[in-house]
């Protein structure tokens, strides 16, 4: 258990986030379902929770503290820790030729650390008075009164604070991990500009960690203060700014989605050179792309606040940062394609889940064009517009690169293959099922629907959107099901799968 | 590559009483100073490793306390009329002036430890940790002293920020404490080994961080706050 090896650690790591993963699906379901049909009372929510789902019927709390802990679980322990924890952990010490991490036992210690945090998290979801409620933004003034707040928002909240605080801990001491890594741990005379694009992935992406996560925890602790110390940091009541919290969380928040991602661009960017059978078009060009994303994510955090009173001239000035995220972007998804280009493409399960990120990435960074404009903004600022923006950009993406590399170094985490062609069947029913649940969301926000609403079928303007939503929360329990596929195929393989065979000196596997 | 873990043999106690051990030489294959960056023989030496790892660890302190900071900053600029001002306790002068000579004290013994001179660094060291120790107890006594003239957590946010940011200060010094803690514990035992001298090297340089750090802190109060 309190290993310090590497390999351990990834899987670990991966394990950790597979649970999270499937907890955070469950509960997005009961939301989606909540959200469709409201009225119809289900017996065995009431099991469950036999106060605030009396009668079979969610309470609007219930809902939306599903939701929060849903993104919480999902951002956090999913695309935080698989894509960059538990592959980086995997694969980084293997590419880089050094076979382990600088400090094996920082590593493992911020492991527990995590593991920790995600405990306190499922802790607030018990509390008497309701799980927290406030979204994975958790904005004051609301989150930062207590109890008086309303439900869900004395204990359950406070133990949220703390769940991301430790996190944060655990987050700032594994990258410091992985940076040392590269810096020191490269085999012998390879320089920076020669390691594969997935180190440099992780390195970037650990550094974003680096800056981003520090500030998160300094915004933490001074809201755990407004709520258990008395302070007004961010009450106006006691000459605080509401909006103080918004900067310091977005400083962090934004820089977060880079570094979901990232780690997806650098595995997509190897594997789809691998199955292509030629080097990755443009090497330079990703490296710098990849430096360009994250150091103007860094810049960018006042596109979330357009319409929080932020000045017109910072706004602009945010925008155009974010519109210029899409050159590098760009140039990514043209040197993917380039790669692809006349080869003769080994179709293989991973790759699949590679070509299916880079259409998705594509979809989901189209939408965040419009969403980088303070006018469009105004309108689209928290309807489903947004949701699926970052649904399909930050988590189908994401997840998509963490299922590549799932299928693509399953036999170095665990010795043994997946399945390829329940794998394939996996990627097809989960490509289709994506995107029937997230682009009709567009449609929604077109419309003006609302997000985080617990229940909207009482609005006379949104009754025409009914029907389409409850096909999103049907395309979405149908993916959710498929996803079933790709659990029975992992634990199969675990036991059953063709173990691998070593293709000599060079340290790779015949496939 | 020689292992570059402990290889701490207590030679102390080997030895008997008689004088002071030698120190154990650093392992050839990359010790960090004068090697080539593409041609060294091994690259992962624990000890630069562990350099390169305390200054990023810097860095996030860095980000922690500027989010702090600039919070502070931020504050102020939004309205200037409530912002009250503190008076700081006098102690904290001696406290930084404690903090400094501590600090000035752990890079003495550091260099000691590099001429072989095992006693003296033992003093030094001593005196360092000692003088650390006082600082976080001179803290106690200025936010009791703060606190009596009635400025706490709640109702002046210029006082709330001053807590925080010592605070803060005070838990990366408990933390810094600890590690220089454990290396006084296996200097007195005689048992600083090449990973012992990484301990002493990695800390003493947290340690002069903390320093600036408290010197930021301290203009912040002074003329800004």
């Amino acid at each position: 258990m309190l290993s310090t090896e590497k390999r351990t650690i990834a899987r670990q790591y991966f394990f950790l986030s597979l649970f999270a993963v499937v907890f955070g699906v469950a509960l997005s379901i009961l939301m989606r379902f909540h959200l469709v049909y409201p009225q119809t009372p289900v017996g065995w929510f009431e099991a469950i929770w036999p106060v605030k789902a009396s009668g079979g019927i969610m309470t609007p709390e219930l809902s939306l503290s599903l939701m929060t802990l849903h993104g919480t679980i999902m951002v956090f322990f999913v695309l935080t820790l698989a894509p960059l924890n538990a592959f980086g952990n995997l694969v980084l010490p293997e590419q880089l030729g050094s076979g382990r991490m600088a400090f094996p036992r920082l590593n493992m210690l911020s492991f527990w650390t995590v593991v920790l945090s995600f405990l306190l998290l499922l802790a607030s979801f018990t509390c008497q008075d309701g799980g927290p409620l406030s979204g994975w933004t958790a904005y004051p003034p609301l989150s930062a009164l207590g109890a008086i707040a309303g439900p869900g928002q004395g204990l359950g909240q406070t133990l949220w604070f703390f769940s991301i605080g430790v996190f944060c801990i655990s987050a700032t001491l594994s990258s410091i991990n992985f940076i040392a890594t590269v810096i020191e741990l490269r085999a012998p005379g390879m320089t920076l500009m020669q390691m594969p694009l997935p180190c440099w992935n992780w390195f970037v992406t650990a550094i974003l960690s680096l800056l981003s996560f520090p500030v998160l925890l300094a915004a933490g602790l001074l809201i755990l203060l407004d709520r258990l110390a008395g302070t007004a940091f961010f009450l106006p009541t006691g000459g605080g700014s509401p909006l103080l919290w918004q900067h310091l969380f977005w400083f962090f928040g934004h820089p977060e989605v880079y570094i979901a991602i990232l780690p997806g661009m650098g595995i997509v960017s190897h594997i789809i050179s691998v199955f292509s059978g030629k080097p990755i078009f443009g090497y330079k060009a990703m490296v710098f792309a990849t430096i360009a994303i994250a150091f103007l994510g860094l810049l960018v955090w006042g596109h979330h606040m357009f319409i929080s009173g932020l000045s017109p001239y910072s706004a602009i000035a945010f925008s155009v940062l974010t519109m210029a995220i899409g050159a590098p972007s760009a140039v990514k998804t043209f040197n993917w394609l380039a790669t692809l280009w006349g080869a003769r493409l080994d179709l293989t399960t991973s790759l699949l889940f590679c070509l299916g990120f880079v259409s998705i990435f594509v979809t989901g960074g189209l939408s965040g064009l419009f969403l980088g404009q303070p006018q469009i903004d105004a309108y689209f600022h928290d309807t489903y517009f947004v949701v699926a923006h970052f649904h399909m950009i930050m988590g189908i993406a994401a997840l998509f690169g963490i299922f590549a590399a799932t299928f693509y170094w399953f036999p170095l985490m665990f010795g043994r293959k997946l399945n390829e062609r329940l794998g394939k069947l996996h990627f097809y029913l989960t490509f289709v099922l994506a995107y029937a649940t997230f682009l009709p969301m567009h449609f929604a926000g077109f419309a003006g629907n609302p997000r985080r609403y617990a229940d909207f079928t009482t609005f006379e303007f949104l009754q025409p959107i009914l029907p389409l939503q409850k096909g999103i929360s049907h395309a979405a329990f149908t993916l959710a099901g498929v996803q079933v596929i790709f659990l029975l195929n992992l634990f199969l393989s675990l036991r059953r799968g063709p173990a691998i065979e070593w293709t000599g000196d060079t340290g790779t596997w015949q496939r | 590559m020689a292992t570059l873990t402990d290889h701490d043999v207590p030679i102390g106690e080997l030895l008997g009483d008689g004088g002071y051990p030698p120190i154990i030489p650093d392992p050839p294959g990359g010790g960090g100073e004068g090697d080539g960056d593409r041609h060294r023989p091994s690259r992962g030496n624990s000890r630069s490793a562990a350099v390169i790892g305390i200054f990023v660890m810097m860095c996030a302190s860095t980000m922690t306390f500027s989010a702090l900071v600039s919070a502070m900053v931020v504050r102020r600029g939004l309205n200037g009329m409530d912002w009250q001002r503190i008076e700081l306790p006098s102690i904290l002068w001696w406290n930084t002036a404690i903090l400094l000579l501590s600090s000035v004290s752990l890079d003495i013994a550091r260099r000691l430890l590099r001429k072989q001179k095992r006693r003296e660094f033992n003093y030094f060291w001593t005196a360092g940790v000692l003088m650390g120790s006082w600082f976080l107890v001179g803290q106690v006594i200025a936010w009791y002293q703060l606190k009596e003239k009635g400025f706490w957590l709640a109702g002046n946010l210029n006082s709330a920020f001053f807590y925080v940011l010592t605070w803060a200060h005070a838990a990366h010094v408990i933390g810094a404490l600890a590690a220089v803690l454990y290396v006084e514990y296996r200097a007195l035992r005689f048992t600083l080994g090449p990973s012992g001298r990484t301990w002493v090297e990695v800390s003493a340089i947290f340690w002069h961080f903390l320093d600036l750090l408290w010197l930021a802190l301290m203009a912040l109060f002074v003329f800004w706050a």
